[in-house]
C-alpha cells in the first residue's frame, strides 16, 4: 500500500468489525487495516494469518507473513513451512483432479456436467488464489491469480442452459472482479479495468432475464456493486446515484446462489457510508434534502446515524459541525478496503481524502455564498486549514478561485474574500450584444460564401493538384488597372 | 452647333417626374441614340467660346455631362492647369450626378473614376473623398462589389491615406455582380431596384470581370487597414471572409494563408486567445492552411497558456519567418500584450494586492512592475488604481482592481442594441435576396430533384412541396418536368 500516514485507532472494535465479513476479502481487509493503522497492526495480522491458515490460499498466507515482516512483527513473519508445503501439495492434487474430471465431462458432451465442472474449477482457483504467474513470461500475468478464477467462471457461459445459471455465473464474475480489483489495489496495480468488469457484469445482472422473484434479489447486488465500482474509479457523482437507488432489500439479503454479498463485499452499513459521503461531496443542498434524506436511501442512513447527522448538519448550513462529525470517523473510513484505497494507483491520497476535500470545498463555497465579504481569518476559524503552512487558507482559496469553483476575489492586502458584485441588467445587455454581434458576423460570412459561389468566384482548382496554390498570387498582377 | 446643343439638352423632358418607368426607359434610349449620332467633336469643341460643360447642369443633364467629361479627359493633354480644372469639374459632377441616369452609361462612369484615381497622385492630391462620394451616390449601400472598390483601396494605400477608404470599407458587401437569369424578365434600369445588384451587373460597365483573387485581395487589404486602426472586430470579419472563401477541391490560395496568420495574431491581441474557428470552415482547406501556418499556431498556444518565456523564445527563434510574412510588428505587439493579459488575469482572482506580488508573478523588479502597471492603467487596458505606500517603496504600493463597471449607460446600451437589431434586419433582406438567387440556379433545382427521388425513406413532411400550385389544365406531367429541367 502506498497510502502514507499512520491513522489513529478507529472507533470500532476490530474483532466485532471483522465478524461482519467473511470470504477471501476478509484477510485483505485486515491487511489493509494493518498497513494503515499501526496500533492495530498486530491484532489484525494475527487474525488475518489465522484466517488465511484455515483456508487454502497459500500465496495470501505468504504475503501476509511478508507484510508482518515489513511492519516489524517478528513473531508473525515466519511462515509455517510444513503447512505451506502440505497445503500447496493438496491444492495441486485437487487442481489436477478437477481438471481431469472436467476433461472427462467434456468428452461425454454433457453440458450440465461441464458447467458444474467448470464452476468447481473456478471456485478452486478462487479459494487457492489461482496459479502462480510464470515470472519469465509477462503474458502469464493475465491468467494467474484471481484472473484464472474470473476466466474459468467466464467459460461457464457456453454451458449455461437457463437464465438462472447465467445469473449465478454473472454473480460470481462480479465477485471475482471485485476481488481482483482489491487485490490489484493492495499490490500497487491499477484497479481501473477490474472495476470496469464489475460495471459490465453488474449491468448484465440487472437484466438477467430471470423470474421476477429472483430478479428482486439480484438487482440490489447489481446496483450496490455498480456504486462500488464507480467509487473505486473516482466517479463520485455516479457512485452517489447508484448507492442512492440501492433497494432497501440489500440489507439482510442473505446468500444468493451461495454468495452473501452483504458479508463478502459490503454490508448495508458500508453502503450507507459510501452513499452518504459520495452524495455529500457531489450533490447540492436541495438535492441532499430531496433525494438523500427524503428518498429511499433513508433506510440505509438509519443504520449509520452519524452519517445522517452529518448530512442534516450540512443541509442546515452547520458546515463546521458537519466537517467535525466527518472528521471523527476519518480513521474508521480510511480503514475500509474500498474507501481507503488510493485514488491513483501508487499515488498519495485515498478516496476518503478526496471526498473530504470535495466536501470541504463545497462547504466553503456554500458558506461564502451568503456573504459579500469574509476575512480569511474568520474563514480559517470556521474551516481550519488542513496544513500548517502560513498561507494555507489563502492558497486553498486561490486555487479554488483559479479553477472556477469559487466565485470570489481576494483582497490580498487586508486578507478579505470579496464576492464580485454583478449588475444583472448590464450583464444581460452585454451578453445580448455579444450574441447579436456573433449572429451578424455569422450571417455575413455565410452570405459571402453563398454570394461568392453564385458569382462563380470560387478559388479555382490549382493545376499542380491540391496543396497551396501559390500561382494565384502571380496571376493577380495588376490586371485591374 | 446650336443644333447639337439643343439635342444634348433635349433630355430630360419637362414632364420627367410624371413619366412611367417604361416611358422613361424609351425616352432615354431614343435620347442615347441621338447622342450617339452626334459627331465626337461635339464634346470637346467650344460653343460660343465656352466649354460645353458650362451649358450643362450636372444634376439634370448627367448623361451628357458625363460624356463630355469623359471625352475631354482623353484630349486634355499634359497641361496641369487644364487637368486641375477638369478634376474640379469631376468633383462637382460626382457630388451631384443623377444616379438613375448614369446607370445607362456605366462604363463611362467607371472610366472616369479610373482616370481620376490615376490622375490624383500625379497632382499630389491625397484626398480621395471625390471617389467615395461618387460610389456612395451611385449606390448608397456600396454593397455590390465592383472592381472600383478594389481600385479605391489600392489607390488609398498607395497614397498613404488608408483611412480615406473607410467610407466604402465600412459598408458590408452583400452581393457580387451576376448576370440576371434569362428566365426572369429584365428589370428596368430606371426603376427603383431594391438592391444595388439589380443594376450593377457584369454587363452594366460598373465593374470589369471579377476574379476570385480580387475579392480576396480587397478583404485582405481591408483587414490590414482595420488592424492598423485597431478595429479588431472588423479586421476579424474581413480575415474570416478570406479564410472561408469557397474553393474547388480544397484548393488554398496563398492569400488565405496570409489571412489565417493575421487572424491568429489578431485574436491574441484582441481577446488574449485564438478566435474560435467559424463553424462553416472547410475541414480540408483548414488543414492545408494550418500545415503552412504552423509557427503561428505554436505562438498562439504559448500565448493562451500565458507562457511568456516560451512565447519570447518562439518569437526570437522565428524572427526570420515573421519578418518575411510581414507580421513581425504584430508578433512583437502580441508579446507585450501577453504581459498585459497576465496582469489582467490577476483581476479574476484578486481585488487588491501589493505590487510586490505582481512583480514576483511577472518576474519583474518591484519598481519596473510599478511603472508597468501605471502604463497599463493609463492606457486604459486595466481598470484599476495604485495607492502608494507610506514608505514610498514600490514593493509596498497597492494595486486595487475596480469593479468592471460597464462604461455605457442604459440609454446608450439600448440604442446600441437597437442599432444592432436594425443591422441584422437589414442583413436578413440581403440574405433573402441571395436565397432567391440561389433557388434559381441549376444546381439547386437538381438538388431538389434528387431530394424528391429519395423516395419513401425520407421524411414525408420534407417531401411535401409547400409552394405547390394547382396544375394548369392542359399541362401534363411531362410538361411539368420540362419546366423543372429547363
Amino acid at each position: 500500500m502506498a497510502v502514507n500516514g499512520a491513522l489513529p485507532p478507529p472507533t470500532f472494535d476490530l474483532d466485532a468489525w471483522a465478524n461482519n465479513y467473511e470470504g477471501a476479502l476478509l484477510p485483505l481487509r485486515l491487511a489493509h487495516v494493518a498497513t494503515r493503522c499501526p496500533p492495530l497492526a498486530r491484532q489484525s495480522l494475527t487474525t488475518a494469518i489465522s484466517a488465511a491458515k484455515t483456508g487454502k490460499n497459500v500465496q495470501l498466507y505468504m504475503r501476509l507473513c511478508e507484510l508482518a515482516g515489513h511492519l516489524g512483527l517478528d513473531d508473525l513473519r515466519t511462515p509455517d513451512e510444513a503447512w505451506v508445503s502440505k497445503q500447496d501439495e493438496g491444492n495441486k492434487r485437487e487442481l489436477s483432479r478437477l481438471e481431469g474430471e472436467l476433461r472427462g465431462y467434456k468428452n461425454n458432451l454433457i453440458r450440465e456436467s461441464i458447467r458444474m465442472g467448470q464452476e468447481d474449477l473456478a471456485q478452486h482457483h478462487l479459494v487457492t488464489g489461482g496459479p502462480l504467474p510464470d515470472l519469465s513470461n509477462p503474458q502469464s500475468l493475465s491468467t494467474a491469480g484471481y484472473n484464472a478464477a474470473y476466466q474459468a467462471f467466464g467459460k461457464m457461459r457456453d454451458y449455461c442452459t437457463t437464465p438462472t445459471h447465467m445469473a449465478a455465473m454473472t454473480l460470481r464474475l462480479v465477485y471475482s472482479a471485485v476481488l481482483m480489483a482489491v487485490n490489484a489495489q493492495q499490490t500497487g496495480g491499477s484497479a481501473m479495468h477490474h472495476f470496469n468488469s464489475v460495471l459490465a457484469n453488474a449491468s448484465r445482472l440487472r437484466t438477467a432475464g430471470v423470474k421476477e422473484e429472483e430478479q428482486v434479489k439480484l438487482t440490489p447486488i447489481a446496483i450496490a456493486m455498480t456504486g462500488i465500482a464507480h467509487l473505486g474509479q473516482g466517479n463520485y457523482r455516479d457512485a452517489a446515484a447508484s448507492f442512492r437507488y440501492t433497494p432497501a432489500e440489500y440489507n439482510n439479503l442473505g446468500p444468493i446462489h451461495g454468495a452473501d454479498f452483504g458479508r463478502l463485499v459490503a454490508s448495508a452499513n458500508d453502503i450507507a457510508i459510501y452513499g452518504g459521503l459520495c452524495s455529500l461531496a457531489t450533490l447540492s443542498r436541495q438535492e441532499l434534502i430531496d433525494k438523500v434524506l427524503g428518498g429511499t436511501f433513508r433506510v440505509f442512513l438509519e443504520l449509520e446515524p452519524h452519517m445522517r447527522k452529518a448530512i442534516s448538519l450540512y443541509t442546515t448550513a452547520k458546515y463546521q459541525a458537519c466537517l467535525d462529525t466527518l472528521q471523527r470517523y476519518y480513521s474508521d473510513w480510511s480503514l475500509d478496503v474500498f474507501l481507503g484505497a488510493a485514488v491513483i494507483a501508487g499515488g498519495n491520497g485515498s478516496h476518503v481524502d478526496r471526498l473530504f476535500a470535495l466536501i470541504r470545498e463545497k462547504s466553503i463555497t456554500a458558506y461564502f455564498s451568503s456573504f459579500s465579504e469574509v476575512s480569511l481569518a474568520s474563514l480559517a476559524s470556521t474551516f481550519p486549514p488542513t496544513t500548517y503552512a502560513q498561507t494555507a487558507m489563502e492558497d486553498e482559496v486561490l486555487s479554488m478561485i483559479d479553477s472556477g469553483r469559487l466565485d470570489a476575489r481576494l483582497d490580498a492586502l487586508n486578507g478579505v474574500l470579496i464576492a464580485p458584485k454583478s449588475d444583472v441588467r448590464a450583464a444581460v445587455h452585454a451578453e445580448a450584444k455579444r450574441a447579436a454581434e456573433e449572429v451578424e458576423r455569422t450571417l455575413l460570412l455565410r452570405l459571402h460564401k453563398v454570394n461568392a459561389a453564385l458569382a462563380g468566384l470560387e478559388i479555382p482548382r490549382s493545376k499542380a493538384g491540391g496543396g497551396v496554390g501559390w500561382g494565384e498570387v502571380a496571376a493577380m498582377g495588376d490586371g485591374v488597372y | 452647333m446650336a443644333d447639337a446643343l439643343s439635342v444634348v439638352l433635349s433630355f430630360p423632358p419637362e414632364n420627367v417626374a410624371k413619366l412611367s418607368a417604361k416611358k422613361y426607359e424609351e425616352e432615354v434610349h431614343t435620347y442615347m441614340k441621338r447622342l450617339n449620332q452626334l459627331p465626337p467633336t461635339t464634346w470637346t469643341k467650344a460653343i460660343d467660346k465656352k466649354n460645353l460643360l458650362d451649358f450643362l447642369n450636372p444634376e439634370v443633364n448627367s448623361l451628357p455631362y458625363l460624356a463630355t467629361l469623359r471625352a475631354q479627359t482623353d484630349t486634355v493633354g499634359k497641361d496641369r492647369k487644364a487637368i486641375e480644372h477638369l478634376v474640379n469639374q469631376c468633383a462637382v459632377f460626382f457630388a451631384t450626378f443623377d444616379p438613375i441616369q448614369v446607370r445607362y452609361l456605366g462604363s463611362q462612369w467607371t472610366e472616369l473614376v479610373v482616370w481620376l484615381l490615376d490622375i490624383l497622385p500625379k497632382l499630389g492630391i491625397s484626398d480621395h473623398s471625390t471617389v467615395t462620394t461618387a460610389m456612395l451616390r451611385l449606390d448608397p449601400t456600396a454593397g455590390t462589389f465592383t472592381s472600383t472598390h478594389l481600385r479605391l483601396l489600392r489607390a488609398c494605400l498607395q497614397a498613404g491615406v488608408p483611412s480615406q477608404a473607410l467610407p466604402i470599407l465600412d459598408k458590408d458587401i452583400y452581393a457580387f455582380p451576376v448576370d440576371q437569369r434569362k428566365e426572369i424578365p429584365d428589370e428596368l434600369l430606371s426603376e427603383d431596384v431594391e438592391l444595388s445588384n439589380g443594376f450593377i451587373t457584369p454587363k452594366s460597365g460598373f465593374t470589369i470581370k471579377l476574379k476570385p483573387e480580387y475579392v480576396l485581395e480587397y478583404y485582405l487589404l481591408g483587414a490590414h487597414i482595420y488592424i492598423g486602426r485597431r478595429n479588431f472586430s472588423r479586421a476579424r470579419l474581413f480575415l474570416e471572409y478570406v479564410v472561408l472563401h469557397p474553393s474547388q477541391q480544397q484548393t488554398v490560395s496563398a492569400l488565405q494563408v496570409e489571412a489565417y496568420k493575421k487572424w491568429v495574431m489578431v485574436g491574441l491581441l484582441a481577446e488574449g486567445k485564438s478566435y474560435p474557428l467559424p463553424k462553416t470552415h472547410g475541414a480540408g482547406v483548414m488543414k492545408n492552411i494550418r500545415a503552412v501556418a504552423k509557427p503561428y499556431d505554436v505562438l498562439a498556444e504559448c500565448f493562451e497558456r500565458r507562457d511568456w518565456r516560451k512565447y519570447q523564445a518562439e518569437m526570437d527563434a522565428g524572427t526570420q519567418t515573421w519578418h518575411e510574412d510581414g507580421n513581425l510588428p504584430l508578433v512583437k505587439e502580441a508579446s507585450t500584450a501577453l504581459i498585459r493579459y497576465r496582469v489582467m488575469d490577476l483581476q479574476k482572482t484578486y481585488a487588491t494586492l501589493p505590487v510586490s506580488r505582481v512583480a514576483a508573478y511577472l518576474g519583474f523588479k518591484p519598481e519596473a512592475a510599478l511603472q508597468y502597471l501605471l502604463d497599463v492603467i493609463s492606457s486604459g487596458h486595466l481598470h484599476a488604481s495604485i495607492a502608494p505606500s507610506h514608505d514610498n517603496s514600490a514593493a509596498n504600493a497597492v494595486l486595487r482592481f475596480h469593479e468592471l463597471t460597464p462604461s455605457m449607460t442604459n440609454l446608450t446600451a439600448d440604442n446600441e442594441l437597437a442599432a444592432q437589431t436594425k443591422r441584422i434586419e437589414d442583413l436578413a433582406t440581403y440574405v433573402r435576396d441571395a436565397d432567391r438567387r440561389l433557388q434559381l440556379t441549376k444546381e439547386y433545382v437538381e438538388h431538389q430533384k434528387r431530394q424528391r427521388r429519395t423516395g419513401p425513406d425520407a421524411d414525408l413532411a420534407d417531401q411535401m412541396d409547400l409552394t405547390w400550385d394547382a396544375p394548369v389544365p392542359g399541362l401534363g406531367e411531362e410538361g411539368d418536368e420540362d419546366i423543372m429541367a429547363s
